[in-house]
């Protein structure tokens, strides 16, 4: 076995140093038509009038597809976690948010697609927009979302992702410090070097071939099929390389509407986002506004936090509330907190729907954990790396959602880090270990809180 | 591929480039290309007719005793080891591909959009340059200042200027980024002691300061004085709030600087 | 209109405000150079006229006539790579591959104009080149091998060959 622990080359090293690495853009069939869209100039309107007759009659225009043309317009990515569907593939009675997609075309080249896009009629009537996440909860905002401004759907019925551990109030009384701070992460676009892009080749059997540059093949070809209400087996999806995604491309973007469109004319199809599209309009990392309250007594014991999160899911719903879930159970950093009430939830707005990026959910919240640790560490005067290890993950120790770790790593990787960073810890400090908390690494508050991992279910 | 296809004029001397331009109208100049491809390949721009002077013979730096003159077609790489503030404000335009590409010329015609752009006005500005143009009328001579206030309807033939007494430049960027400057500051004092201080990414365009020249006795003075020089406003890369704070601090080093290599 | 494109004489028919890297990519057939952004602010389009880096999204083939193009294809083959090409599969200084070929021309024009082994001087000859996936030490730690002479070229490194690179990992078992 000489691979493991050798320094492998890439498989693909050699083709990317030679320039021959193949992405969705190098993929040449003859005959192959450009794809154009075209996109709400309104952060939230009513769509009253939408005409495509002038472009479909221009020449070298192939194919143009609206939400008539979607056999199931609305389709929720991730249904199977009971996230239910809100947005329509193509904008149907209303846009909601600016760079949504009402109409594509698919034509002979890319100046024949942006004129047939420039002739669609398309008359709007302005509604009042939402963008700060704070004002939604406002009794005079505007609705901009059928299920009110934040999503409803959580364990199927409850408007938030709602976290109860122990007695807060108590927690909060027996505080020698509390410590609040606001943190609001802003958004981040993922900005691969490759932009969105697919191929979709209409075969003479019937079945579609999907060039796509999806992180997520089989999920894609899911989102496809259930959009286009065929089996599995009428669609080929070739992934391959990847010029970066970053999260960024899992939202199915263009595969389902180039299928469309491929279906229409019987031509093959490729849409290739430009970068303008791609910082406008392709998803982006959510911004987050988060607001932590901690108790803490004054030889630094987290003895409870409040947290309130508001996520921006943008204008739909998408893959948000998995990652406020995810979000939830991070809450509490690496560190064990035995009091807790933590209320989350996905706001609507007229921005751009976002997404996954890397550490979906969860780096929004390291963020804000650990500035709000360093700064009691500041508060009481302790040393930072120390006041993180006392408040560690141990065996034994309890998550947010009350599930024991059995082998949490954190008290080796802090001191990991003091040694590489050539900070000095005290003794006690140094030879601490992830064991079992006792003696006096267990505090009284923590006793009723300590679980053996052995006895779980 | 695109459908449509201008006509495309390649002169092969000043005369025929000056001559192909004739008073412009209709007619797209290109020199490096970095700003003109990008809209055309947007669709932003659709020209009827496009004149390359890429072999017009318009590059070229001379040298006439305390004067220089550069043509229009001169690569901004090639100003990058003259002294303050010319030197630096070139070194400094994006990256060693780009300052190869782009000209003096479209550098000096360059206007803002989402970020300011045309960072060799404020240097040239600052050295009281003079711009000679062609287009209706015939050729003519006039200060950069008026050029770039003007019409923009000319063909920019060349650009020159007398050798200052010393020069400075300062420059505010985004870290680690090489593409376009947040503010450009230059200033030089000519051999009779005048100085002069401009800027770029206070507006459209370069501009004067001429308050701040106003007060080059006091650096501090002088910064405060440049905002009333400007009218700042948010774009892509600062807003105007920030600028309105980073403004001044440029205009007193450079004028700091200025007293240092007196 | 005449360009030489990796050594072969080719002629070409493109509108002449075509930029060099729709001519390369649609008429020409040679994909190497990517379309990052059409902006000429990525880097991702760079190949070499006349031996010197540029971006192709950015300049007119009218502007071109008698050039002398080199993409990544030309610089070394599968079975002889050049030692830049072979520094940056030995470095890992490609992950998802789309901005290699602009970073490895622009890298190879520097070599070949004698760069330095100096970090920040391969950092100002790479400064128009964004990468998303390595963080960029990678890459200048593959430049500043070959500036230093430390790369032969050839057959691909591969673990039959036994070489490793000393990439440190602190705390990396491997």
């Amino acid at each position: 076995m000489k691979a493991v622990g050798a320094r492998l080359p890439r498989y693909d090293g050699v083709a990317h140093v030679t320039g021959r690495t193949v992405y969705v853009d190098d993929v040449r069939v003859p005959g192959t038509l450009w794809v154009k869209a075209l996109r709400s100039p309104s952060h939230h309107a009513a769509i009253t009038r939408l005409d495509t007759s002038a472009a479909e009659r221009m020449k070298g225009v192939q194919a143009i597809v609206t939400h008539a043309d979607v056999p199931t317009l609305v389709y929720g990515h991730l249904s199977a976690l009971g996230i239910p569907g809100d947005e329509p593939l193509l904008a149907r009675d209303e846009v909601r948010y600016k760079g949504q997609p009402i109409a594509v075309v698919a034509a002979e080249d890319e100046e024949t697609a942006q004129a047939a896009v420039d002739a669609i009629v398309l008359e709007l009537e302005e509604r009042p927009t939402l963008f700060d996440v704070r004002q939604a909860f406002d009794p005079d905002a505007p609705t901009i979302h059928e299920w009110g401004n934040w999503y409803p759907h959580f364990e199927g019925e409850m408007d938030r992702r709602q976290i109860r551990k122990g007695d807060i109030d108590r927690a909060f009384e027996q505080a020698d410090l509390i410590l609040q701070g606001v943190y609001r992460p802003a958004a981040i676009e993922h900005a691969p070097i490759e932009t969105q892009v697919c191929l979709v080749v209409p075969e003479p059997s019937g079945r579609l071939t999907i060039y796509s540059c999806t992180q997520a093949l089989y999920f894609s070809m899911g989102v496809v099929a259930a959009h286009l209400e065929v089996l599995l087996n009428r669609l080929k999806f070739v992934g391959g390389t990847v010029g970066g995604g970053f999260g960024g491309k899992v939202d199915t973007a263009t595969e389902t509407i180039c299928s469309l469109l491929a279906l229409k004319c019987g031509r093959p199809v490729k849409w290739r986002f430009t970068r303008e599209e791609e910082f406008l309009v392709s998803s982006t990392r959510a911004p987050w506004h988060i607001e932590l309250k901690d108790a803490v007594s004054k030889d630094g014991w987290l003895l409870g936090r409040r947290t309130l999160t508001l996520h921006d899911a943008g204008a739909y719903a998408r893959f948000s509330p998995y990652g406020l879930t995810k979000h939830s159970f991070h809450h509490t950093g690496a560190y064990t907190i035995p009091n807790l009430h933590f209320d989350g939830y996905v706001v609507f707005t007229n921005r751009v729907p976002t997404t996954a990026m890397r550490g979906f959910g969860v780096t929004s919240v390291s963020f804000a954990v650990e500035t709000q640790m360093s700064r009691i560490a500041h508060e009481l005067d302790l040393d930072p790396y120390e006041l993180r290890l006392k408040n560690a993950n141990r065996i034994g120790d309890t998550s947010p959602n009350g599930v024991a770790y059995t082998d949490p790593s954190t008290v080796a990787t802090i001191q990991a880090i003091a040694e590489a960073t050539g900070h000095e810890l005290t003794a006690e400090y140094r030879t601490m270990t992830g064991d079992h908390r006792e003696g006096d690494w267990l505090p009284e508050h923590l006793v009723g809180q300590i679980r053996d991992p052995e006895e779980q279910h | 591929m695109t459908a449509s296809s201008p006509e495309v004029l390649l002169p092969e001397s000043r005369e025929e480039a000056v001559q192909a331009f004739g008073d412009g109208s209709g007619v797209t100049v290109v020199a490096g290309g970095t700003i003109v491809l990008p809209e055309l390949s947007y669709g932003r721009l659709r020209p009827g007719r496009a004149l390359l002077l890429t072999r017009s013979g318009l590059a070229g730096i001379a040298r006439n005793g305390s004067t220089t003159t550069i043509g229009a077609m001169t690569p901004v790489s090639e100003l990058a080891d003259l002294p303050a503030p010319l030197g630096p404000a070139a070194a400094r335009v994006a990256d060693v591909e780009i300052r190869a590409q782009a000209t003096v010329g479209g550098n000096l015609c360059a206007v803002a959009d989402e970020a300011p752009r045309g960072e060799l006005q404020a240097a040239l500005l600052a050295l009281g340059a003079t711009v000679r143009s062609a287009g209706s009328g015939g050729e003519r001579d006039e200060p950069l200042e008026a050029f770039l206030d003007g019409q923009r309807d000319r063909l920019l033939l060349e650009v020159s200027f007398d050798e200052p007494a010393g020069g400075a430049f300062e420059q505010l960027r985004r870290a680690h980024t090489h593409a376009y400057a947040t503010l450009s500051v230059a200033a030089s004092r000519a051999t009779d002691g005048t100085v002069r201080i401009a800027a770029t990414g206070v507006g459209p365009y370069g501009r004067r300061l001429a308050s701040a020249e106003a007060r080059a006795d006091d650096p501090t003075a002088a910064g405060e004085a440049a905002l009333g020089d400007v009218t700042l406003t948010d774009d892509a890369l600062a807003s105007a709030w920030y600028r309105r704070r980073t403004l001044p601090v440029l205009v007193q080093r450079v004028l700091t600087r200025l007293e240092e290599v007196a | 209109m005449n360009l030489t494109v990796n050594g072969l004489a080719r002629e070409v028919e493109s509108a002449p405000l075509t930029p060099l890297l729709t001519v390369l990519r649609e008429e020409l057939g040679v994909l190497s150079p990517k379309a990052g952004c059409l902006q000429g602010g990525c880097g991702a389009c760079t190949v070499l006229v006349d031996g010197e880096p540029r971006r192709s999204c950015l300049l007119p083939l009218a502007a071109l006539d008698g050039s002398d193009v080199t993409t990544a294809e030309g610089l070394g083959t599968a079975a002889a790579l050049s030692p830049l090409q072979q520094s940056f599969h030995r470095h890992y200084a490609a992950q998802c591959g789309f901005c290699t070929s602009g970073m490895l021309l622009a890298a190879h024009a520097y070599v070949e104009r004698d760069g330095s082994d100096e970090r920040e001087a391969i950092q100002e000859a790479l400064a128009g080149h964004v990468c998303r996936c390595t963080g960029y030490t990678k890459i200048i730690d593959a430049v500043q091998a070959v500036a230093r002479g430390e790369i032969e070229g050839g057959q691909p490194w591969t673990l039959e060959t036994g070489e490793g690179i000393d990439v440190e990992i602190p705390g990396s078992p491997a």
